[in-house]
């Protein structure tokens, strides 16, 4: 895997559509039950003007993008840090993107550094930061039950 | 980020910095897990070919622990996040949440809190370490 990632490597996007069913299952799924993502009524009186999707949940997708590549270097080993630009709505269509912006060695370990994005079908951002998964691991530290 | 509604929940004026949540414990069993593959859209993809717990997951579970003693105007939103993965955990793990205000800021109307924690596995190896911050509605 490891000679496939490259500076300039554009990662596969992952596209989801956001449906008010499926923000009502991450509520009940997570437990966040924020009026501000369930609550029609309640969301559409604040300057957002409705429901919006909970950022954990589009989070969800870049971690899903960044797995399909890095696997278990990227679920043990990854570190993520993004800013939450803009709400995506029931109705929009999110595409989270990713690319491999540079190489480095950290003690001994060879890391990824990825920029990754999410925007709606209006191109709008709504997600940006940056991902970094290890490439050269020594083995995958696993917990036990 | 969910607004807390508990007995124990503190507002957001007597949350100062350094301020430490009550730890929480939760199992993170195949039935939240499944439910929460179900909602990210993950069912038959390429998170349910292992039989460990997405670390997604584990964050959002910290996150509804933590907002369960606090007090927040409803619609407040979350702003930005950080995560650390260490540790991969399987289907099953009990795991042990600990979080604290690391910063509370306002900027005109605008009232901010950043919170930090910390998710341990049951023989005390980290998990997962996290920061979110999140903005609250005027």
């Amino acid at each position: 895997m490891d000679a496939e990632i490259y500076p300039g490597k554009v990662l596969p996007p992952v596209v989801r559509h956001i449906s008010q069913v499926k923000i009502n299952l991450y509520a009940e799924a997570s437990g966040d039950f924020n009026p501000i993502h369930i609550d029609e009524s309640f969301a559409s009186q604040t300057p957002l003007g409705g429901t919006i999707a909970h950022g954990m949940l589009i989070l969800a997708y870049v971690s899903e993008m960044m797995t399909q590549v890095f696997d278990s270097n990227w679920l043990s080993g990854g570190k993520l840090s993004v800013r939450f630009k803009a709400p995506a709505r029931p109705g929009d269509t999110v595409t989270v993107r990713g690319k491999v912006n540079s190489l480095e060695e950290k003690n001994g370990v060879l890391y990824a550094t990825c920029g990754v994005e999410c925007c709606n079908e209006k191109g709008d951002t709504v997600i940006v930061g940056e991902a970094l998964a290890k490439l050269i691991s020594k083995g995958t530290t696993r917990g036990s039950k | 980020m969910r607004s807390g509604s508990n007995d124990k929940a503190i507002t957001y004026e007597e949350l100062t910095p350094g301020y430490e949540f009550p730890p929480a414990s939760y199992e993170l069993n195949a039935s939240l897990i499944s439910k929460y593959l179900e909602a990210v859209d993950s069912k038959g993809g390429v998170l349910n070919q292992v039989q460990d717990v997405p670390p997604l997951a584990i964050a959002a579970y910290a996150m509804t622990s933590m907002s369960r003693f606090l007090l927040l105007p409803p619609g407040t939103i979350h702003a930005s996040q950080e995560l650390e993965f260490f540790r991969l955990v399987p289907v099953g793990t009990k795991v042990n949440c600990q979080a604290k205000v690391a910063r509370r800021l306002t900027r005109g109307q605008m009232r901010m809190l950043v919170l930090e924690f910390n998710v341990w596995d049951e023989s005390g190896e980290i998990v997962q370490t996290g920061k979110a911050t999140v903005m609250l509605s005027a």
